[in-house]
């Protein structure tokens, strides 16, 4: 008779990431097919896209986190990190979340699964480890396939830099796992749990930049994820904020955790 | 404490299942209501009720999918809920709507229910599945309804529970198959496993059940054996009178109605002692007299047709 939950979390983990083994593949292809093309282009398009950054009004270039166009870094930290591959990862992490827990539920799944000794404590955070494992693997694929391609186009993109910005999207879009964790404690539906917390996510992105146009408003910056995430290419990875969302995330998930446990399925 | 049916626990081993006036209500809708019931060690209790009365309602409560809104429910003498995980480790259970992820194969599926049960050996698994012809290798997807409903079965017995919870286990399954699970249960039974079967198919729940309630509208309206439902119930009597007679002669008699005298053949229903019916129609004389005992489908018909009671 096994009812250690933290043996079962680990075995629905594992569960998880074989199910889920081709989804870094998937979705760091995808990744890495932008960051390679960006790479594969910038040597034939540096000096028109620096041309271009320098009419960019600078609030403007300041509200998309880039600090310019003339190198191949400040390039991709900008048209990569700025909001595509943030917001792509956070969905990834949304999804690792929804699909074993509400979705299975909505599927008629958990009352197969929560009628054996399986905790609902432990399905929760086998989903937000296998969720975070995953991304994590996506966004190795990002780096390599990226760093690859700049190599082999000779584009000169600094390994260490793209490294940080790559490290630098974990904490956020983990940050919207936890989101997901504790929609899927508090409601029942996927739809309904995927809309609110890609309606969170989208209300903090905007949040974050509204506040960056409009001095009036910075204020709002404080509640979005977004105002911690800042550009680790430009600036160095901010551990107090890396830190920061990681435990943001991490209670998230545990409020979510707690609030599975306690409503109906 | 007041309990439904022979089900004191003075003296006798505790019972398997206990709940003492359990309620589940969503929000102002009826789930389930004072539910009152328990069930003995060894034994195969039938679960009974239309649509929407609250059968699965009862089985997701007791397996703490929902929780109660009062009242309590024990299992193996332990709280539904504080010990939730310690009863499910003892319980093998069917819901009504099987379902697993469909990509799973019923092999990948054993395996992760044997992982998180702590169970090595898998030999009455592949005994299971050869018994009931249970295709392992394909995913979940590929299989018709009554296949997958046999994985089904098979992560609900697998490792060999002391409690069944079996809602709708038929459903889907060939009339062998469905003779096979029967012939299962009876080994189980023989096994000393409790079965709490839920069951649209009063033929085997007649067939298989040692003691049958019925719930309606959220409440339970009656909780017995098979056989003493019978025995209460009215019977249907067909006599051909050897004399001539008229209705009012049997309208008369205790507990007979619908009484119908057409020619020689007389039909009416009788509720309790048979006895003055029989010593009328001795006086009378018969040709030939025919009294059926009802079966559990009119059984469940009747009760479901007298009003619920406030």
């Amino acid at each position: 008779m096994r009812t250690w939950t933290g043996s079962t979390t680990v075995i629905l983990t594992r569960e998880r990431l074989s199910e889920q083994r081709f989804a870094p593949l998937i979705w760091g292809g995808a990744f890495g097919a932008c960051g390679a093309l960006m790479v594969f282009i910038w040597p034939v398009i540096s000096d028109s896209i620096a041309q271009i950054g320098k009419a960019y009004p600078k609030a403007l270039m300041e509200a998309f986190g880039m600090s310019g166009l003339d190198t191949v870094e400040r390039y991709i930290d900008g048209e990569l990190f700025g909001m595509l591959i943030p917001l792509a990862a956070a969905v990834l992490a949304l999804r690792g979340v929804t699909r074993p827990t509400v979705a299975a539920e909505d599927a008629g799944q958990l009352d197969t699964w929560l009628t054996m000794p399986i905790s609902r404590r432990a399905l929760m955070w086998s989903s937000v480890i296998s969720s975070g494992v995953i991304l994590a693997a996506t966004l190795l694929i990002l780096y390599v396939v990226t760093m690859a391609a700049s190599v082999l186009a000779g584009s000169g993109l600094s390994a260490a830099a793209f490294g940080r910005g790559v490290l630098n999207v974990w904490p956020l879009a983990m940050v919207f796992a936890g989101v997901a964790a504790l929609a899927a404690g508090l409601m029942r539906g996927s739809g309904r749990v995927t809309g609110v917390t890609v309606g969170v996510l989208t209300a903090m992105y905007f949040a974050d930049l509204a506040g960056k146009l409009a001095s009036n408003v910075s204020d709002l910056r404080w509640i979005s994820a977004f105002r911690y995430y800042g550009s680790a290419i430009e600036h160095g990875l901010d551990l107090t904020n890396v830190l920061g969302l990681s435990l943001t995330a991490l209670a998230l998930a545990a409020a979510g955790a707690e609030c599975f446990n306690r409503r109906d399925i | 404490m007041e309990t439904t049916g022979a089900c004191s626990t003075l003296g006798r081993v505790p019972p398997i299942i206990q709940c003492v006036q359990l309620t589940k209500r969503y929000g102002r809708s009826r789930g389930i209501e004072d539910l009152t019931l328990a069930i003995e060690p060894g034994e195969v209790f039938g679960f009974l009720g239309p649509n929407g009365a609250g059968k699965t309602t009862t089985i997701r409560t007791l397996l703490d999918l929902h929780r109660a809104t009062s009242g309590s429910a024990q299992i193996f003498g332990l709280d539904s809920r504080r010990d939730s995980l310690a009863i499910r480790a003892r319980t093998g259970n069917l819901a009504g709507d099987f379902a697993i992820a469909p990509q799973l194969t019923g092999h990948r599926a054993l395996a992760l229910a044997a992982a998180v049960r702590g169970v090595d050996d898998l030999t009455r698994a592949h005994d299971l599945a050869e018994r009931f012809h249970a295709d392992l290798t394909r995913p979940l997807r590929e299989l018709s309804r009554g296949n997958r409903q046999k994985i089904g079965l098979l992560l609900a017995l697998f490792h060999s529970p002391e409690l069944l919870v079996l809602d709708e286990p038929t459903s889907g399954l060939d009339p062998l198959m469905q003779a096979s699970f029967l012939e299962l249960l009876e080994e189980e039974r023989e096994r000393g496993t409790t079965v709490f079967l839920s069951s649209h198919e009063l033929s085997e729940v007649q067939q298989i059940c040692d003691r049958v309630a019925m719930v309606r509208e959220g409440r339970l309206v009656a909780v017995e054996s098979v056989d003493e439902m019978r025995d209460r119930a009215s019977r249907h009597v067909v006599a051909e009178l050897a004399a001539a007679s008229t209705a009012d002669v049997f309208e008369r008699l205790p507990g007979v109605s619908d009484v119908e005298l057409v020619g020689a053949v007389l039909r009416c229903t009788v509720r309790g002692d048979v006895g003055p019916l029989v010593e009328a129609l001795a006086q009378i004389g018969v040709h030939d007299l025919e009294i059926g005992r009802p079966s559990l489908d009119e059984l469940f018909l009747e009760r479901y047709r007298e009003p619920v009671a406030a």
